[in-house]
C-alpha cells in the first residue's frame, strides 16, 4: 500500500462490446503519444482536464461566462466559446450549470474507487471471458498507476486488457503486459515514414515493442492473447501495399501469438468531438468505406501471410455502398 | 395485463415462416379482423328481467379509459342481449346456483358450435356477457352499493382524477390446475365436488357452503355437456368430408371429445383439446375476454403427454400443428370488442401466459423437447399476440436454450417474450410465504413450480390467486402530498366536464411546506404519506372486492382452483388456498427521483427554497426553466448504479412494501402484497399527476414500472440493471462482492437473493441492433443475461432499437442521454451527433433491417 494512487481518466464504458473478449468495463485515460490524424478520441490526447461546451444540452442561463475568474468564456448569439489558453479547468462554471452544458473531459479517479467501480459489473465479465479494458489515450502513459489498478483487478479475479498503441517504453509496455489477459496492440501504418506522416511519430517503437510483446508472450506465457488492430482509414492506412506490409510483419514476427487482426472501418462519428474541442477535423465529410471496400481490405489482409482465420473486419460502412 | 413495452409505434419486419397450409391459413383469416365471416364477438343474454343487469363493471376499474363509457356499456349490453328460456324454479335456487346453471345454459344451448376449416381444436365462441342472475331485490342494492351517490364507481373516479391511480377487483389473472384437470379429469373433479357436498353437515347443505358446491356441480358438467355438442358437430363434418385425410381428423376429433375433458387425457391431442375447453370456459365464466388467464409451465405438465404421442408415432411436426391451432384460437379471445376497437379490433396485449423451462427440485433445469416445440411455435407463428411466452432463464439455463433465445430476440425487432428470472423470482415467493405466513403452501421444497401471470406476475399454480394489477397505486402520489401538507398540488380536473375540484386536504396531516428545516422531516412527511395513500387504495379495493364476492361468483372457475371446494367457497370470496391481492406501484423512479431532487435541490445544494419549489411546480415548470434543468440533469438519479442514490430507491421500496404487507381485505380475508407492473398507466397518468420535482412536467410520462426513468440509465445496461436488482434489495450481506468463494452464512429469501417484491417487477430495455449482430456479439448479449440472473430483477422486456425510436431521439433528445451509438473501440451518443450524422445512421438502420 503506497502513497494515494490517481489517474487521469476520460470515460468509463460499462458494457463495453468492442474492446476485447466478452463484456468489459473499459477505462479511457487522457494523455496520448500520438497524433493521428483521424483520432476517434481527440479528447484524449492532451494528459489535462479540458473544458468542453455542449451546445445541444445549453439552455441560456449565461452562469458560465459570468461565473468564470478568469474571463475565458464568451457567449455571443447563443454560442460559448472557450479560450482554452485562458481555461484553467477549475471547473467553476461546471458547477453552475444546471443543464451540464459545461464539461470538463477528465476526472481524477483514485485506485480503490476505480477498482470498486470496474468490479461493479464482474457478474456479465464472468461468463463470457470478459474484464476489463484499459484504453486511451494511451494508457501507457500512466503505467504505474494502470500496473497497480490491473494487479488489483486480478486480485479480484477480473478479466484484464490493456489497449495500446504501442509508443512507450519498453519497460512499461511488458509492465503491463504481464498484468494482462488480452493486449489489444495498434498496427496502424508500416512504413515509418508514412507513420510518422500521419501519427506524427515514426513506428520503429511500435514494431520493436510488438517483437517484444511477442518474445515475452513465448516465454512468460504472458499476455494470455494478443489482438493486433488496424485502423481502415481512407487516404491513409487502407493501402494494400500496408495492409500486406502488416500482415508480413505479423506473419514473420508474431506468427503463432497473435490470434486476432482487427481491421476497424474508418468511422466519421468524431466530427462533433472536434466541434466541442475547438478542432478542425481533416476527415470531415470523408466518406465511409464501402462495403465492398471493407471486403476488398479484408481479403488483402488474409492473403497477406498470416492465418486467415485471425482476420476480422469490422465497423460500419456506407448505406447504399454495395452494388 | 400484459406490458405494453413503449408507447410509441414500433416496426415489425418479422414475417411467420414454415407455416403448412392448414396454419398459414388460419391465421391469415385471424388477422382478417373484422373482414372474417366469423368471429367470437362478445353475445349477450338476459333473464329477461326488468332489473336484469349482463355487464359488471367491477371488472373494468382498472382500465380508466372505460370509466366515461360504464353506463354505456351496461345499457348497451342489456340492449343486445337475448332471453334465456329459464328453468321453472330458476328464482328459487341461490346466486351462485342460478349463475352456473345460466352460463352452463348460454354455452351449451345458446352459443353455436363452429369449427374453422382445418382447425384441429375445438371450441369456437367463448366471449359471452350473461346476465348477473341477481333478484330484484339484489339488483337495487347493487346498484346503490356501485352507482349510488357515494357509490363505488364515485370513489373509483375520484381515485384516478386525484392522481393516486386505480383500483377494482378484476378478473383473470390466475393459473388454474390445469395439469390436475388434465389428470383426473372433469368426473374426478365432480367426484370430488360430490364428496365435499356430503360431507357437509345439513345445516351447512342448507347454507351457503351447500349452495356453492351445488353451483359447481352444475359448473363441472359444463364442459363435458359443451364438448359432447362439438363432438357431434366433428361427426357431421366428418360425414360430409370429401378429402380423406381430413375426414380422419375430423373424426379423430370427434372421439376426443367423447373423452376429454370429461375423462383424464390420454395423448397430447386429447390434452390440448381438453386444455383449451377448460381454459375458454373461464374466460365464459368470467365475461372476461382473457386477461392474465394463464397457463403455468405447459412445457412441464404437457410433457408426459407430449412423449407418449411422440413414441406413439405422432409425427413431431403435427404435435407443433396441434400447438399452432391451439394459439389461434387464444387471438380470438381480442375479438370481444372487435367492431368497437381500432385495428380491426384486434388492439392491446391480454397476457394469456405460458411458462417455459426454470428450474426443477433440487436445482434441476427443466428445458425438455417441448420447451422447444412451444418455442419453434412462437417463432414461426410471430409475430401473434397470443398466448404470451414468459420464458424462465437461472444460473443453470443450458446453453442451447440461451441460443435460441438470443437467436429468437435478434431475428425479431425485440424479444417476442418476457424472461423471467428464477432466482429473484423465486427469493420474492419465498419471502411472500413468510410475510403472510404461508410456508407450509410455499416454502423450499416446491418454489420452483412458481409460474408467471399476465406476463410477469409471479404466483403459485393451481391454488393461486393473488390479484396482480386489482390495485395500481401512484407512489408518486405521496411525494405530492408531503409538499403541501396532505393537499392537492393543483386542482383535479374531471376528463369528461373540464370541471376542477376544490384542493381539500385529502392526505395526511403533515407538516406544512415552509416548515421543513432538513431532509429527515421530509422523508417523515414523505413516509407519513405513503401510509396514507396505501391505506386509501385498501380502502378503497375493499368496496369492489365486497361487491365482487357478494354478487358476483364464479364457480366453474372456483373449480379448477385448489382450496374453494375443500372450503365451500367461491373464488371471489378468498376460496383459493393461496388468496392475496396485489398493490402494483406505479411511477417508482418517479418518487426515487422526486425525493432525490427534493433533498438535492433543496436541503443540499440549496438551489431553491421548499416555497420556491412547490411554486415552480404548480406553475408546471414554467419560468422555472433553471431550477427545473437542476432538477433533471444535476440532481441525482436512480439507474445509474450509484450507490446513493440507489440507497434512496431501496428506502422507498422498503418503506411502501412494509405497509402493504400490513393490510388485508375485510370481506374476504385476501393478504395485500406488493409489486410493480404498471401496465400502460405510466403513460396516461402523466396527465393527470402534477409536474414533480425530478423536472417533468404535467403531461410527460412517468416512470415505467421498476425501470429508471426516461433518460436517467446513462451508464448503460448493466447499471441499470444493477440499480434495479438493489432496488428490490440485492444479495444479502454475508456474500459480499468482495469475496465470490467464501459465501458464510446465508440471510436472503432465496439463497443470498432478496426480493421486496413477490410479484415481480417489470423491466423493460432497449439494445442497439448492432449488440446482436453477430454470433461473436450475441454470445456477448448471453453474457449479459447471465449477469443480469446475478445482479438484475425478476422479470426483463428486451426491445431492439428501431428506427421510429432513433427518430424519436432527435425530437426527445433530453429522453435519450443514455442512447449510444456504438462502433469498434469508440462509442458516441446519439443525441450528442449532429443531425446529419444522425440521420445517417437512421438511413443505416432502415437499410440493415430492409
Amino acid at each position: 500500500m503506497g502513497p494515494t494512487r490517481t489517474a487521469t481518466v476520460l470515460n468509463i464504458q460499462r458494457m463495453s462490446t468492442e474492446d476485447g473478449p466478452g463484456l468489459r468495463t473499459t477505462v479511457f485515460l487522457k494523455g496520448c503519444s500520438l497524433q493521428c490524424s483521424w483520432c476517434h478520441n481527440p479528447e484524449a490526447m492532451c494528459m489535462g482536464p479540458q473544458l468542453v461546451w455542449h451546445s445541444s444540452r445549453c439552455i441560456g442561463t449565461r452562469a458560465c461566462d459570468i461565473v468564470c475568474p478568469e474571463n475565458a468564456i464568451t457567449r455571443r448569439d447563443s454560442v460559448v466559446t472557450i479560450d482554452l489558453v485562458r481555461c484553467t479547468s477549475c471547473a467553476k462554471c461546471v458547477e453552475q450549470c444546471p443543464s451540464t452544458a459545461m464539461e470538463i473531459l477528465g476526472t481524477v479517479w483514485e485506485l480503490d474507487a476505480l477498482v470498486a467501480e470496474v468490479a461493479k459489473d464482474r457478474n456479465y465479465f464472468e461468463r463470457s471471458g470478459g474484464g476489463v479494458t484499459v484504453s486511451g489515450g494511451e494508457p501507457g502513459l500512466q503505467a504505474s498507476f494502470v500496473a497497480d489498478f490491473l494487479d488489483r483487478c486480478r486480485a479480484l479475479g477480473l478479466g484484464t486488457a490493456v489497449d495500446t498503441a504501442g509508443l512507450i517504453s519498453r519497460g512499461a509496455l511488458l509492465d503491463l503486459a504481464r498484468r494482462s489477459d488480452v493486449v489489444l496492440y495498434d498496427l496502424k501504418e508500416i512504413d515509418s515514414a508514412r507513420h510518422a506522416c500521419v501519427t506524427g511519430q515514426p513506428n520503429e517503437r511500435i514494431l520493436g515493442n510488438a517483437i517484444a510483446l511477442g518474445e515475452l508472450m513465448r516465454s512468460e506465457g504472458w499476455p494470455r492473447a494478443l489482438w493486433i488492430r488496424t485502423p481502415l482509414i481512407p487516404g491513409a492506412t487502407v493501402t494494400d501495399d500496408n495492409l500486406r506490409g502488416i500482415g508480413a510483419f505479423i506473419a514473420e514476427h508474431l506468427a503463432g501469438v497473435v490470434t486476432r487482426w482487427e481491421l476497424c472501418a474508418f468511422n466519421n462519428l468524431a466530427v462533433d468531438k472536434y466541434g466541442r474541442l475547438g478542432l478542425e477535423w481533416p476527415f470531415q465529410g470523408v466518406p465511409l468505406l464501402t462495403e465492398q471496400e471493407l471486403r476488398g481490405a479484408e481479403n488483402v489482409a488474409r492473403s497477406s501471410g498470416v492465418d486467415p482465420g485471425i482476420v476480422v473486419a469490422t465497423g460500419r460502412t456506407r448505406v447504399g455502398g454495395e452494388s | 395485463m400484459a406490458t405494453q413495452s413503449a408507447p410509441r409505434p414500433r416496426r415489425n419486419f418479422k414475417e411467420p415462416y414454415g407455416l403448412s397450409p392448414r396454419i398459414g391459413w388460419l391465421r391469415d383469416h385471424y388477422f382478417q379482423g373484422l373482414g372474417r365471416a366469423w368471429n367470437n364477438q362478445f353475445t349477450c343474454w338476459t333473464t329477461g328481467t326488468p332489473w336484469d343487469v349482463v355487464y359488471d363493471e367491477l371488472a373494468y376499474y382498472i382500465v380508466p379509459e372505460t370509466y366515461a363509457f360504464l353506463q354505456t356499456f351496461r345499457s348497451s349490453a342489456l340492449q343486445a342481449a337475448r332471453p334465456i328460456p329459464l328453468d321453472a324454479d330458476f328464482w328459487k335456487w341461490s346466486l351462485p346456483e342460478r349463475r352456473a346453471w345460466l352460463i352452463r345454459k348460454v354455452m351449451v344451448d345458446c352459443v353455436p358450435q363452429e369449427l374453422l376449416p382445418g382447425d384441429l381444436v375445438a371450441g369456437a365462441r367463448f366471449n359471452i356477457l350473461v346476465s348477473r342472475a341477481w333478484t330484484k331485490r339484489e339488483s337495487a342494492r347493487r346498484d346503490r352499493i356501485v352507482g349510488g351517490a357515494r357509490g363505488i364507481r364515485k370513489a373509483v373516479k375520484w381515485f384516478h382524477e386525484h392522481g393516486y391511480g386505480n383500483s377494482g377487483a378484476t378478473s383473470g389473472h390466475l393459473i388454474p390446475g390445469h395439469a390436475r384437470a388434465l389428470g383426473i379429469g372433469w368426473q374426478g373433479i365432480h367426484e370430488q365436488i360430490e364428496r365435499a357436498y356430503e360431507a357437509l353437515p345439513a345445516s351447512d347443505k342448507r347454507g351457503s357452503k351447500g349452495a356453492q358446491l351445488r353451483a359447481m356441480k352444475t359448473a363441472a358438467t359444463m364442459p363435458r355437456e359443451l364438448a359432447a355438442r362439438y363432438a357431434t358437430l366433428c361427426r357431421g363434418l366428418a360425414s360430409e368430408e370429401a378429402d380423406p385425410q381430413r375426414k380422419a381428423e375430423l373424426t379423430q376429433m370427434a372421439a376426443n371429445l367423447e373423452r376429454v375433458p370429461w375423462l383424464p387425457a390420454r395423448n397430447f391431442w386429447e390434452a390440448l383439446q381438453a386444455m383449451w375447453i377448460n381454459h375458454m370456459l373461464i374466460m365464459s365464466d368470467e365475461n372476461y375476454p382473457g386477461p392474465g388467464v394463464s397457463f403455468g409451465r405447459m412445457d412441464q405438465y404437457l410433457l408426459p403427454y407430449w412423449e407418449r404421442s411422440l413414441a406413439e408415432g405422432m409425427d413431431r411436426e403435427f404435435g407443433k400443428e396441434i400447438i399452432k391451432c391451439f394459439w389461434v384460437h387464444a387471438n380470438t379471445a381480442y375479438d370481444a370488442m372487435i367492431s368497437m376497437g381500432g385495428n380491426q379490433g384486434i388492439t392491446a396485449g391480454f397476457g394469456q401466459l405460458i411458462s417455459l423451462a426454470g428450474l426443477g427440485p433440487d436445482g434441476r433445469d427443466m428445458t425438455n423437447d417441448l420447451t422447444y416445440a412451444i418455442l419453434e411455435v412462437v417463432d414461426e407463428m410471430s409475430p401473434i399476440l397470443e398466448p404470451k411466452p414468459n420464458v424462465r432463464l437461472h444460473r443453470g439455463t443450458p446453453e442451447a436454450l440461451l441460443d435460441k433465445v438470443v437467436e429468437m430476440i435478434a431475428s425479431s425487432q425485440g424479444a417476442p417474450f418476457l424472461l423471467n428470472f428464477d432466482e429473484r423470482s423465486m427469493a420474492g415467493m419465498l419471502r411472500e410465504a413468510k410475510m403472510a405466513g404461508c410456508e407450509h403452501l410455499i416454502n423450499e421444497s416446491n418454489v420452483h413450480e412458481y409460474a408467471s401471470v399476465g406476463c410477469l406476475e409471479n404466483t403459485m399454480v393451481g391454488n393461486d390467486r393473488s390479484g396482480t394489477v386489482d390495485n395500481n397505486l401512484n407512489l408518486l402520489k405521496a411525494v405530492e402530498l408531503a409538499l403541501t401538507g396532505g393537499c392537492d398540488l393543483v386542482p383535479a380536473i374531471d376528463p369528461v366536464t373540464g370541471v376542477k375540484a376544490p384542493i381539500r386536504r385529502d392526505g395526511a396531516r403533515t407538516a406544512q411546506t415552509a416548515d421543513f428545516t432538513e431532509w429527515k422531516e421530509f422523508w417523515a412527511a414523505y413516509s407519513e404519506q405513503t401510509r396514507a395513500i396505501v391505506a386509501r387504495c385498501v380502502d378503497l379495493y375493499e368496496r369492489s372486492e365486497a361487491a365482487r364476492a357478494e354478487f358476483s361468483p364464479t364457480p366453474y372457475l372456483s373449480c379448477l382452483v385448489g382450496g374453494c371446494i375443500e372450503r365451500g367457497l367461491d373464488i371471489t370470496r378468498g376460496g383459493a388456498e393461496l388468496s392475496f391481492t396485489t398493490i402494483e406501484a406505479v411511477t417508482f423512479a418517479t418518487t426515487v427521483d422526486s425525493l432525490l431532487a427534493v433533498k438535492y435541490l433543496v436541503f443540499d445544494a440549496k438551489k431553491a427554497t421548499m416555497v420556491e419549489l412547490v411554486q415552480a411546480l404548480r406553475d408546471n415548470w414554467e419560468g422555472h426553466e433553471t431550477l427545473q434543468a437542476w432538477a433533471k440533469f444535476r440532481a441525482p438519479k436512480y439507474g445509474r448504479d450509484d450507490d446513493s442514490a440507489d440507497a434512496m430507491a431501496r428506502d422507498v421500496m422498503t418503506l411502501w412494501t412494509e405497509e402493504t404487507w400490513r393490510h388485508r381485505t375485510r370481506s374476504t380475508g385476501r393478504q395485500f402484497r406488493p409489486g410493480m407492473l404498471s401496465w400502460n398507466y405510466w403513460v396516461g397518468d402523466g396527465y393527470v399527476l402534477a409536474a414533480s420535482a425530478d423536472g417533468r412536467p404535467k403531461g410527460r410520462f412517468l416512470s415505467n414500472a421498476i425501470c429508471p426513468s426516461n433518460g436517467a440509465d446513462i451508464n448503460g445496461p448493466t447499471a441499470n440493471s444493477n440499480s434495479v436488482g438493489k432496488a428490490l434489495g440485492g444479495r444479502a450481506p454475508a456474500a459480499g462482492v468482495s469475496n465470490a468463494g467464501g459465501r458464510g452464512a446465508v440471510s436472503g429469501d432465496w439463497q443470498d437473493f432478496v426480493n421486496m417484491l413477490p410479484n415481480g417487477a417489470s423491466h423493460t430495455m432497449t439494445f442497439s441492433p448492432a449488440l446482436l449482430r453477430d454470433a461473436e456479439h450475441r454470445e456477448k448479449f448471453k453474457a449479459f443475461l447471465r449477469g443480469y440472473c446475478e445482479n438484475g430483477g425478476t422479470a426483463l422486456q428486451v426491445n431492439v432499437l428501431d428506427v421510429e425510436t432513433l427518430k424519436d431521439a432527435q425530437k426527445h433528445p433530453e429522453e435519450y442521454r443514455h442512447l449510444l451509438v456504438r462502433v469498434t473501440g469508440y462509442n458516441a451518443y446519439f443525441t450528442s451527433i449532429g443531425r446529419e450524422l444522425q440521420d445517417e445512421i437512421i438511413a443505416r438502420e432502415m437499410h440493415q433491417q430492409l
